[in-house]
């Protein structure tokens, strides 16, 4: 189901998958993130870097689609833009329980702790990688992360990114 | 010295500079993938005293299941050895790494966090001075009359994916898309004020397709295999490394694809009249430069070189700028700019004597003389190599 997007926001990309196929080769996550990273930035100021900082993003959230294990279904992922920010919209079916999971991470992002919550994280043997993994978006990319919408077991999320600033 | 190599990334420790170095792409699934790795880093920290360096430059991606293994085995040695300082080296380049490792930081004051973003070779302040730049259009210009013809003997022709490294002012570049229109043209530099000068007279020009980027020409992020043909003008001679950047061209050219470089012997800068203080100003101009470390006698050697990096197919051939190509006056300038920088600047900074710095200047105001003369001639030699990347 696709999200209400800002009219402001120009499509510039799509692309599905099924959870199966996803799920079946770790290095899906990899080769998917630098392929649409590479498509997205080749207008940007240094497409290069631009590419490489958005893939790094990029496989993050794939890789957090491929730990929920989820193999019926399908993974929907479109990117837009305004001006300097490319908005990341994934798409995945996952259980309840992992959604309230996400939820209650974006909570503490929001809450403003999200800098002491990601390194109590990268210190904690237990945590989950999706904890990891969303606050070092946050962290890490400035990444504006929204659980958008709920839909027959399927979870989206919004993610902002403006990267051309962090590029120095 | 230990090494491993995971097919996408390599880990090495080098107990000569207690120095444990991660490059390529670290994206495991899980912590076991890296476990072999951990251990190399561990067995290094044990046996290390006062500092251990992380080296980290060269990681192009490292996912978080990485970064956390990472972490943790530094910071279980900030707790096994309090007595150890550990300095992790990050490239400016690489964006994500700079944000993501300085963590590492806030969790220990054992752990140091450096950016590695300058002196990517030894003569960089020197090359890279922002008064070269009109100089670098006109050097350009001059050596375009020659490569224009040059290039399509090394397989340069329409349509190609071109990489330009060390591309400077970006200038070169823009000549190859004009006469050769390229498929794609990627153009890297480590000078961020060449690259600013470069996309500025783009915009100027009106050219959108040439893609600009900062990094460092011994570890690029470009993927392996990208490249038909790449080119390396003038840079080989100025690095300490030329062979850890030749490597570099040929991992992103493509098999079969052919990489091109360019590089002078200044000795051989000739003119007349006045050759014998010219030439004796050129002699000095080579150990100069091998005094900070850079070979401006390379471009004979481009032949060996690029056969010893396991090219084939090894092309090679000199061409003479010289006063005679255009404006005379052009050339002067280029000299004048060699005069400023040289004498008034590297001599300087070597504590070369004021009697030195006057007979070294004399060279080049005898240079620029026989440049000038209405009978004269003044020459530049450089030399073009290129080989193939095996199929």
């Amino acid at each position: 189901m696709r999200v209400q997007v800002d009219a402001a926001f120009e499509p510039l990309l799509e692309l599905e998958m099924e959870m199966a196929t996803l799920v079946a080769d770790w290095s899906n996550c990899d080769q998917c993130a630098a392929y649409v990273a590479r498509m997205v930035s080749h207008d940007r100021h240094d497409p290069i870097r631009h590419a490489n900082l958005l893939s790094a993003a990029l496989n993050e959230l794939f890789e957090m689609s491929f730990h929920t294990r989820e193999s019926t279904g399908t993974l929907t992922f479109r990117v837009y833009r305004n001006g300097s920010i490319e908005r990341i919209e994934l798409a995945f079916p996952c259980s309840a329980e992992q959604r309230n999971l996400y939820e209650t991470i974006v909570q503490r992002i929001r809450s403003g702790h999200a800098l002491a919550n990601y390194l109590d994280v990268i210190t904690d043997d237990t945590a989950r990688a999706e904890q990891a993994i969303l606050l070092g978006l946050a962290v890490n990319y400035d990444a504006n992360i929204e659980l958008s919408i709920r839909d027959k077991g399927a979870t989206t999320f919004v993610v902002d990114l403006a990267l051309e600033r962090l590029l120095n | 010295m230990n090494n491993r190599s995971s097919g996408r990334f390599t880990a090495q420790f080098d107990a000569n500079n207690q120095e444990f170095s991660l490059s390529g792409v670290l994206r495991p699934h899980s912590v076991a993938e890296l476990a072999d790795d951990l251990a190399l880093l561990r067995n290094g920290i044990e046996t290390v005293n006062g500092v251990c360096y992380v080296n980290l430059k060269r990681v192009i991606h490292m996912n978080n299941t990485a970064f956390r293994a990472l972490t943790r085995v530094l910071l279980d040695a900030t707790r096994s050895r309090p007595d150890l300082k550990l300095t992790v080296v990050a490239s400016s380049v690489v964006a994500w790494a700079s944000r993501l490792f300085r963590h590492l930081s806030d969790l220990s004051p054992n752990i140091i966090v450096e950016i590695y973003d300058s002196a990517f070779y030894p003569g960089q302040t020197f090359v890279e001075n922002q008064s070269f730049i009109p100089i670098l259009r006109t050097q350009t210009k001059m050596t375009w009359r020659h490569e224009r013809e040059i290039l399509p003997r090394h397989g340069l022709r329409e349509g190609l994916h071109i990489a330009d490294i060390c591309c400077g002012i970006g200038d070169f570049a823009m000549l190859l898309r004009k006469d050769f229109k390229p498929a794609r043209i990627v153009a890297l530099d480590h000078s961020i004020p060449s690259l600013e000068y470069a996309r500025k007279v783009a915009e100027d020009f009106n050219v959108h397709d040439i893609e600009y980027t900062y990094g460092d020409a011994s570890q690029m992020l470009f993927e392996s295999d990208q490249f038909d043909f790449v080119t390396c003008r003038h840079s080989l001679q100025i690095f300490d490394r030329p062979d850890v950047l030749l490597r570099e061209l040929y991992r992103i050219c493509k098999p079969g694809g052919r990489v091109y470089i360019t590089n002078e012997k200044n000795s051989h800068c000739l003119g007349e009249p006045r050759a014998e203080s010219i030439q004796w100003t050129y002699n000095e101009v080579a150990k100069l430069f091998a005094h900070f470390d850079m070979d401006v006698e390379m471009g004979p050697k481009g032949r060996r070189m690029l056969l010893d990096a396991g090219f084939k197919d090894v092309r090679m051939e000199s061409f003479m700028v010289t006063n005679l190509d255009g404006d005379p006056q052009d050339f002067a300038d280029i000299i004048t700019a060699w005069q400023n920088v040289y004498a008034d600047e590297m001599a300087v900074r070597r504590g070369d004597s004021a009697a030195f710095i006057e007979r070294f200047k004399q060279g080049f105001a005898d240079h620029i003389f026989a440049a000038l003369h209405p009978r004269g001639y003044a020459g530049w030699p450089i030399w073009a190599s290129s080989g193939q990347k095996p199929l």
